[in-house]
C-alpha cells in the first residue's frame, strides 16, 4: 500500500509549550490509522497541523504526492481531506439537514445566476437524506441541530463530514462522551466508512475502538512519538503501557 | 396591495412617509444579510447609504449621466468600499468588527462633510430632481416599493439557495465552516459586497426625494436605526426585516401627538423588544402561533 498522507518532522509550539514536536507519519492509502496517547499528548495539536487549522512551526506534509504547505484548511477539504472536531463544532441553529447540505459546499457546480433566479435549486438532497440515514438520523431532518442529543451530534458532525466526499476523513475523539450502544453503532459506521476505501485517522482513547478497528497505531506522548505499530505490538509495548499506566507497570 | 398603499394614506405627507419605508426596506433588506445571514455585526451600513446618494447625485448634476447610469455607478462604488470594509471583517469579530465599521462610518461621515469641492459639505446641494417619469410622491413609491420588492425577492431566492447555508454556516462557527471547504473571508466579501450595492442603491433615490443633500442624511446614528429595524423585525428571517421596518418607520409617525415624550416611548419599545423578544416580532408571533396551536 502507497501512502496518501506524508508528514516529515512535524513541530509546533503555543509559547513556550512544545505541543508537537518532530512527528514523521506514513498513513497508508485505505488503511484505518489510529492516534492513542494520554491526555495533553499533542494528539488534536497533529490533527489541527494534518487538517490546515494550525500551520506547523516546520516539517513537511503531503497529501497524494502533492505538498499541503500554507494550504488553509478550506483548500485542503477540496483535496479530499475531512474532518470532526474533539468538542463538536455543528451548526446549532440550522436543521440536522441544513447541516449536512452545507457539507456539500464544494461540490456545488450550479450558475450563480440560477440561485438569483430560481432560488432552491442545484441541491444535494437525494445523498444528504441517505447520510442521515447512514448515521441513524434519517427521522431528525428537520429537527435543529442544537436539540439532539450528543451522541447524535457526534454522528451529524460525521455526515457533515462525509459530504464533502473525502478520501482521508480524520476524527477526533468520536467515541468521547457516547454510551456503549452508541460506540458500537459508531464503530460498525467507521468500518463501512472504511470498507467504501476512504483513509480515516481515528483519535481516540476508547481502546475497544482502536485496538478493534484500527490497522495501524500510532502513539504518542509529550508531543513525541512513541511507538508505531499493528494493534497487537502496542499491547504488549512496554513503553506504550509505562506512558498510560506510569513507570511502575512497565 | 402594495399598488393601493399610496391611496389609503393619501394625503402627500403620509406618501412621502411611504417613499422613506420602502426605502428603508431595502436598506434593512441589505443589512439583514451581513447581520441576520452572516453574522457579521456590521454598524456601517449608514455609509453605503450615503456612498449611494452622492455618487449618483454627483454623477447625474455635474456630469450629466443619466440617472439609471448613474445609479449602476453607485451601486459600484459601494459594492466595492463594502468589499473594502469586509477586509476588516475577515480578521475581526464580534465587537471589534462593530468598532472598525463604526469607525468606516464615521470616516465617510467626515468625507461627505470635508471634501467640499465634490460634496459641497454642509452647504449641501440643492435642486435635486427625482428620476424622469418618477416626479410626483406616488410613482416614485412605486418605482422604490417595486425595486424594495425586486430585491426581496433576489434575496430570498439566494439565502433559499446553497448560498444561504454557506453564510448561516459562516454565522454560526468560522472554523467548522472552513472544514467543509467554505472560504469564510471569500463569502463574508460576497455579504458585505452585496449588502453594500443594496444600500447604495436605496440611496440612489433619496437626494431626489427630499431635493436637498447633505451629510446629516448619513450621520452613523441611520446605522443603528437600521440595525434596530432588523433586530425588531426578525433577524436572519426575510420577512422580519420588512416588518421591524414598517412598524419603526410608522411608529414615531404614529407617536407624533405625545410630542417629546414620542423618543421615550420609541425608546422604550425598543429596548421591551430586545428584553422580551430577542428573536423580533417574527419569532414572537411563531411562539404565539405555536402556543395556540
Amino acid at each position: 500500500m502507497s501512502a496518501l498522507l506524508r508528514a516529515r518532522e512535524l513541530r509546533k509550539s503555543f509559547g513556550g509549550v512544545r505541543a508537537v514536536q518532530g512527528v514523521s507519519l506514513e498513513v497508508p492509502q485505505g488503511a484505518i490509522f489510529a492516534v492513542i496517547g494520554p491526555n495533553g499528548a499533542g494528539k488534536s495539536t497533529l490533527l489541527n497541523l494534518l487538517s490546515g487549522v494550525y500551520q506547523p512551526d516546520s516539517g513537511a506534509l503531503d497529501f497524494d504526492g502533492r505538498s499541503l504547505a500554507k494550504l488553509p484548511a478550506h483548500r485542503r477539504v477540496r483535496l479530499g481531506i475531512a474532518r470532526t472536531f474533539q468538542k463538536i463544532r455543528l451548526f446549532k441553529q440550522l436543521s440536522v439537514l441544513e447541516n449536512v447540505l452545507a457539507g456539500f459546499h464544494i461540490h456545488h457546480d450550479t450558475p450563480f445566476w440560477k440561485y438569483v433566479v430560481l432560488g432552491a435549486t442545484g441541491r444535494f438532497h437525494d445523498e444528504a437524506r441517505e447520510l442521515l440515514e447512514f448515521v441513524g438520523l434519517g427521522a431528525r431532518a428537520a429537527e435543529r441541530a442544537g436539540a439532539l442529543s450528543y451522541g447524535q451530534q457526534r454522528m451529524l458532525e460525521i455526515a457533515r463530514s462525509l459530504a464533502t466526499r473525502p478520501r482521508l476523513f480524520m476524527l477526533d475523539e468520536p467515541a468521547a462522551g457516547l454510551n456503549a450502544a452508541e460506540v458500537d453503532f459508531l464503530l460498525e459506521r467507521l468500518e463501512r466508512i472504511g470498507a467504501r476505501g476512504t483513509t480515516l485517522i481515528v483519535v481516540e482513547h476508547n481502546m475497544d475502538l482502536v485496538m478493534n478497528v484500527a490497522q495501524r497505531v500510532f502513539v504518542m506522548d509529550y508531543g513525541e512519538p512513541l511507538f508505531e505499530g499493528t494493534p497487537r505490538e502496542v499491547q504488549s509495548n512496554s513503553r506504550v503501557v509505562s506512558a498510560y499506566l506510569g513507570g511502575e507497570f512497565a | 396591495m402594495l399598488a393601493a398603499l399610496p391611496w389609503v394614506l393619501h394625503t402627500p405627507y403620509w406618501r412621502g412617509i411611504l417613499v422613506v419605508c420602502a426605502m428603508n426596506v431595502m436598506l434593512a433588506l441589505s443589512l439583514n444579510l451581513v447581520l441576520g445571514y452572516t453574522g457579521q455585526l456590521n454598524l456601517g451600513q449608514s455609509a453605503f447609504f450615503g456612498i449611494g446618494a452622492y455618487v449618483s447625485t454627483i454623477l447625474v448634476k455635474t456630469y450629466h449621466w443619466n440617472f439609471w447610469l448613474a445609479a449602476l455607478a453607485a451601486m459600484g462604488a459601494a459594492g466595492l468600499l463594502g468589499l473594502a470594509l469586509a477586509a476588516f471583517a475577515v480578521r475581526l469579530r464580534g465587537h471589534y468588527l462593530a468598532i472598525a465599521s463604526l469607525g468606516f462610518a464615521v470616516i465617510t461621515y467626515q468625507v461627505l462633510l470635508n471634501w467640499e469641492s465634490v460634496t459641497e459639505g454642509v452647504r449641501g446641494i440643492y435642486g435635486i430632481l427625482p428620476p424622469r417619469g418618477f416626479g410626483s410622491t406616488v410613482a416614485l413609491f412605486y418605482l422604490v416599493a417595486g425595486l424594495a420588492f425586486l430585491v426581496y425577492l433576489v434575496l430570498g431566492n439566494l439565502v433559499r439557495s446553497p448560498v444561504g447555508e454557506t453564510l448561516r454556516s459562516i454565522r454560526e462557527d468560522e472554523v467548522s465552516a472552513a472544514s467543509i471547504g467554505i472560504n469564510p473571508a471569500r463569502w463574508k466579501a460576497f455579504a458585505f459586497g452585496v449588502g453594500a450595492m443594496i444600500g447604495g442603491l436605496a440611496g440612489c433615490f433619496y437626494p431626489g426625494f427630499v431635493g436637498t443633500l447633505v451629510p446629516d442624511a448619513f450621520n452613523i446614528v441611520e446605522s443603528f436605526t437600521m440595525m434596530a429595524m432588523v433586530i425588531v423585525g426578525g433577524m436572519g428571517t426575510m420577512i422580519g426585516p420588512v416588518i421591524g421596518t414598517i412598524v419603526l418607520t410608522f411608529l414615531p409617525e404614529l407617536l407624533r401627538g405625545f410630542g417629546e415624550l414620542r423618543l421615550m416611548i420609541y425608546g422604550l419599545a425598543l429596548t421591551l423588544v430586545v428584553l422580551f423578544m430577542p428573536g423580533g416580532i417574527v419569532q414572537a408571533w411563531n411562539a404565539l402561533r405555536a402556543r395556540l396551536a
